[in-house]
């Protein structure tokens, strides 16, 4: 069992930086979690004082039912891999992988056999005996990884591993690290500031901002209802399209007006944004949840000036400006045209909306977009 | 016409000429600085080396008698020549591994400090910056047997006083120990800086692999630093093979031929002994050894690039 808990920790670096508030993770022994946000939001702290690399400055860490705050690194039976691998630069690659086993007094013979497997399971076989300054970025970082592996210890902690891998290499790697957790069955925490590592890898996602925890699901369910503007404009690129709006009457119902821009509020929704009638608010529209006018008749439009069209191939996005001069990106079919400067009428998934508190930013609580409802 | 004419020339023959402007201004502005160079290096050096070959002595200033290599073999058949470069190389050898164990460990002390950082690098310059004959100076006089204040301290609490700089036995050990104190910085200086170049995450690593601080400083610090504890140890072996200054004020090679090191002993062949072709020779000789440890340095560098 290595399920791994922290309760409320909190890393402060002296004299009163704060790098780290308050989080708390339950972590399922098996599970493949992501901590998500940008650099300075305290993912690599946090990772690191669950590695034992940073002392806790407050809370607690559990591992396995055990606390472990204040547990050496070596006794916690965590491996790490480093964004840059640390590779141990003097020693062969074979050196690199048996060096933690034989501080650990294992016999060569068992020491031996670990590497050789280790090696098959991460093809490096015949890179064995070379030194790390011969390996290309790619074999190194799968070094690096069986450096962890061979250990055979009970949760992986891997610190933007991969972003130090051209475009190409990443995507293969990321399948690649996804399939050995299949297969291996071990916890792995894996930290990066790319959302769409975090989407494609994790079984769940926590998102960190400030030193905080904003909001933690599994990636489709953050995908669909983010917590506040800075999850909804961090996930997916394009990602969501913000925008000032006012919460106004609408005959029975409400309305989000944009500048005289109308559009309304489905029914069922009525209820839970009734509170913020009259009040400013932010609106949030995926790019996906925007269409050609032509694909949608009778449904509710926003009218743009076409600023620029970034065909894609698969796609196209188009971005446009609102009459209040605020831009916002569509995603569009791959046979979309359109010229700059004309205008477009874009039709609204107007169920696909999300309201934001204008001043908290959260997301203002309304009956949740299920996973998989594609909201047609 | 000023069109036409460029028009004719090719491109990669505009470049070419243009890299030959290049060339030769950069020659021009270099040519007063090779010439200095020229006049006060390569000259003595050359004219030592043609000395060496010729009886040039003091007394017959000329080079009328060429005597080839005599004055080489003259020299290396010398008793006190021979004494003088073993006493030299145990001086070197003396002199630059305890400096090293002492600078790495001071080294390695510093780079954990975090606090008062520049005041430890202030004190740990300041011998660097005395003048050689200073420290000579300052040293004889603190060493004074009967007047000085080292012999004064000890006896305070009991212990006898030292002849330091007298005894063929110790005035050794007290140049190796005054030149310790001159240059031990240096060598933590350098160590100093490698060890604060050194990546973290090796570090880290082997503490996730269960490493003590004595495994790491043994399986990642040592082979890490080795390139530059290599360029420390071989700087220091060609500065300490060529040391004169601190003999020539305190001891003047003695007492006896205790201190006697090559570069005081050629000195005194040519000064004392007014043998100037002899005295060449043996300078072209401990030449050859500062170039064959330089050569081997700059090779090493030039490997690690």
């Amino acid at each position: 069992m290595a399920e791994i808990v922290l309760n409320k920790v909190s890393k402060i670096f002296p004299p009163d930086v704060v790098a780290v508030e308050d989080v708390d993770l339950n972590i399922r022994d098996g599970e493949f979690l992501v901590l998500l946000g940008p650099s300075g939001c305290g993912k690599s702290t946090t990772l690191r004082m669950i590695a034992g690399l940073e002392q806790i400055s407050k809370g607690e860490l559990f591992i396995g039912g055990e606390a472990m705050t204040n547990v050496d690194p070596a006794d916690r039976d965590l491996a790490i891999v480093f964004q840059n691998y640390a590779l141990y630069p003097h020693m062969s690659v074979s050196g690199n992988l048996g060096f933690g086993l034989k501080l650990r007094g294992f016999p060569r013979s068992e020491i031996e056999q670990r590497i050789a497997k280790t090696a098959d399971i991460l093809g490096i076989r015949e890179l064995l005996n070379r030194k790390p300054r011969e390996l290309s970025g790619g074999q190194q970082q799968r070094v690096a990884l069986g450096r962890a592996l061979v250990r055979d210890p009970v949760a992986f902690l891997l610190d933007e591993p991969l972003s130090n891998l051209d475009a190409k290499l990443r995507a293969s790697m990321r399948t690649e690290l996804v399939k050995l957790h299949n297969q291996l069955g071990r916890t792995i925490i894996h930290v990066t500031h790319d959302q769409v590592e975090a989407l494609t890898m994790g079984e769940r996602i926590c998102i960190m901002r400030g030193g905080r925890v904003i909001q933690t699901g599994a990636p489709m369910e953050v995908y669909r209802n983010p917590a506040d503007t800075f999850v909804a404009g961090f996930l997916a690129s394009p990602p969501m399209n913000l925008v000032d709006a006012h919460l106004a009457e609408d005959g029975n119902g409400l309305a989000v007006a944009i500048d005289g821009v109308r559009l309304p509020v489905p029914e069922e929704f009525v209820e839970a944004y009734a509170g913020y009638r009259d009040r400013e608010v932010v609106l949030g529209i995926r790019p996906e949840d925007l269409h050609s006018h032509g694909e949608r008749p009778g449904a509710a439009t926003l009218e743009v000036t076409v600023v620029t069209v970034e065909t894609l191939g698969p796609e196209v996005i188009l971005i446009g400006a609102l009459p209040n001069g605020a831009e916002i990106s569509a995603r569009m079919g791959r046979d979309f045209r359109a010229r700059m400067g004309t205008r477009e009428r874009l039709a609204v998934d107007t169920r696909e909306l999300h309201l934001f508190d204008a001043e908290t930013t959260r997301a203002i609580p309304r009956p949740k977009t299920k996973v998989g409802d594609n909201g047609t | 016409m000023a069109m036409m004419a460029t028009g004719t020339v090719s491109p990669k023959a505009h470049r070419r000429s243009i890299a030959a402007q290049d060339r030769l201004f950069g020659f021009l502005i270099s040519a007063p600085g090779l010439a200095a160079l020229l006049l006060i290096i390569l000259f003595p050096i050359f004219f030592t080396i043609f000395t060496s070959f010729h009886d040039y002595t003091l007394i017959h200033p000329n080079f009328e008698t060429y005597t080839g290599l005599e004055k080489y073999s003259e020299a290396l058949g010398e008793g006190y020549f021979r004494t003088s470069i073993w006493t030299t190389i145990r001086f070197v050898i003396a002199s630059v591994v305890i400096e090293f164990m002492i600078g790495f460990t001071v080294a390695l002390m510093l780079n954990t400090v975090q606090r008062f950082k520049t005041i430890y690098y202030f004190i740990l310059l300041m011998p660097l910056l005395i003048n050689p004959v200073v420290v000579g100076l300052t040293w004889r006089m603190l060493l004074h047997s009967e007047l000085g204040i080292v012999n004064y301290v000890i006896g305070l609490v009991g212990i006898p006083g030292v002849n330091w700089l007298g005894d063929p036995n110790i005035a050794f050990w007290t140049v190796v120990l005054v030149d310790i104190w001159h240059q031990v910085s240096f060598m933590a200086i350098l160590l100093l800086a490698g060890l604060s170049a050194l990546p973290r995450e090796p570090y880290e690593a082997a503490r996730m692999d269960g490493a003590s601080a004595w495994r790491c400083l043994i399986h990642i610090t040592l082979p890490l630093m080795r390139p530059v504890i290599t360029v420390a140890l071989l700087l220091r072996m060609i500065f300490a093979i060529k040391t004169f200054d601190i003999v020539f004020i305190m001891t003047k090679g003695g007492p006896g031929t205790a201190t006697d090191l090559i570069s005081y002993y050629i000195y005194r062949s040519a000064f004392f002994g007014l043998d100037i072709a002899k005295a060449s020779a043996m300078s072209v000789l401990l030449l050859f050894a500062v170039l064959v440890l330089t050569v081997y340095l700059y090779r090493y560098m030039k490997s690690m690039t």
